[in-house]
């Protein structure tokens, strides 16, 4: 029987609450911030930068799973549709506190004639993530080069999505649409699942 | 009427400077020197230079500033600048004597008062002002305190550079409306 969106959202609840390790959100947006700003220090390149921050983000999402998995207990996603639903109301829930709206679209495989209802298992389908608040981007203002450059702030975040997704043989593009910071209306991700990926034989084994 | 904010670093840079026309329609004190300026010289500099001539114009009824009255052109900012450095001094006498945020006048200089507000940071906010008003005066450097402090917490703000940021600069300038 599918979990609905309410059974969700009171999980992603419910792990908040249960957390009891919290830190303070300024201390998280100023350390996060500094992050940041000594990337753009060190490498100059606002392009280099979005880039590393996904790198890092990829690195915290492979390990970030297992946390996630062994706490909620959740099982197996039936398809992309309930992934965008559990990381939404569940993952970042419980890891930010924060509920980001989803909006699917499903690409209909071409094999089946589709209904109205979208079948948002195959590959291509998306989501997309709108976040109201950015814990990340507290009292953030982006100086003029960083807008010119490009700068993706919360870049951290696409890599986690990608790292930990990767995990659950996703694979999957996680990128900004639009950013506040950036002086867009809202801040958006969209994560495009691009193929499951097949159980592989570790090398060396027969 | 108009004010002028200057906010200044422990080491005295300037980091920020705002100059605001009040609209507010307020009653001019009459000071002995303001109203013996004739109206055409109504600009801070001609004021200054008026009493430093000792010149003693005809007297003058005093008369109700309304409108955003603009000043005389660049002239002034010199004045004003001098009247703020001048007035540094004094302040850090004030400070060494008095543990409060807000040091109300500390300095006047013929029509020209200064006020200052220290933070526990040593920041330094100094407004020329010409009339009193030191509930609203207050109201309003503990708002340029907050916005001063949201500034800080922005990663890529360096500490005591100069503030360049148009979301601070709009905010000071609707807080100056506000309370000013």
């Amino acid at each position: 029987m599918a979990t609905t969106s309410k059974q969700y959202k009171a999980i992603g609840e419910d792990l908040w609450k249960g957390r009891t390790e919290k830190i303070n959100a300024e201390l998280f947006a100023l350390t996060y911030g500094a992050l940041v700003v000594q990337l753009i220090q060190d490498y100059e390149d606002y392009a280099e930068v979005n880039k590393q921050l996904e790198k890092m983000g990829y690195n915290i999402g492979t390990r970030l799973i297992e946390d996630f998995l062994a706490r909620s207990s959740l099982g197996r996603c039936s398809d992309f549709r309930e992934v965008g639903e559990v990381v939404a109301k569940v993952g970042f829930k419980s890891f930010l506190n924060i509920t980001p709206a989803v909006t699917h679209s499903g690409v209909p495989p071409p094999s089946r004639t589709s209904s109205t209802s979208q079948q948002s298992g195959g590959a291509g389908s998306s989501f997309v993530l709108t976040l109201d608040e950015n814990p990340l981007a507290e009292f953030v203002e982006l100086p003029d080069e960083a807008l010119e450059g490009g700068l993706w702030f919360s870049n951290v975040l696409c890599g986690v999505l990608r790292g930990s997704l990767e995990m659950v043989q996703m694979q999957v593009q996680a990128e900004f649409l639009s950013d506040v910071l950036r002086g867009d209306e809202s801040t958006e991700i969209r994560v495009t699942l691009l193929k499951y990926l097949e159980e592989e034989v570790p090398v060396g084994e027969d | 009427m108009s004010h002028h904010l200057f906010l200044l670093s422990p080491s005295d840079t300037p980091i920020y400077s705002l100059t605001h026309y009040s609209t507010r329609l307020v009653q001019t004190t009459t000071s002995t020197l303001s109203s013996n300026l004739p109206t055409w010289s109504t600009s801070a500099f001609a004021g200054t230079l008026t009493a430093l001539s000792g010149a003693s114009s005809a007297t003058q009824s005093h008369h109700v500033q309304g409108g955003g009255v603009r000043m005389g052109g660049g002239q002034d900012r010199h004045v004003i600048q001098m009247i703020a450095n001048a007035s540094l001094d004094v302040i850090e006498d004030v400070m060494r004597k008095e543990s409060a945020m807000y040091l109300k006048s500390v300095d006047k200089f013929n029509e020209w008062t200064v006020s200052a507000f220290i933070t526990p940071g040593n920041m330094k906010f100094i407004l020329l002002h010409e009339n009193k008003n030191d509930d609203g005066i207050r109201s309003f450097f503990h708002d340029v305190w907050e916005l001063y402090l949201k500034t800080m917490l922005n990663p890529f703000h360096t500490a005591h550079s100069p503030i360049r940021s148009t979301v601070f600069d709009a905010r000071v300038r609707a807080s100056a409306k506000k309370y000013l």
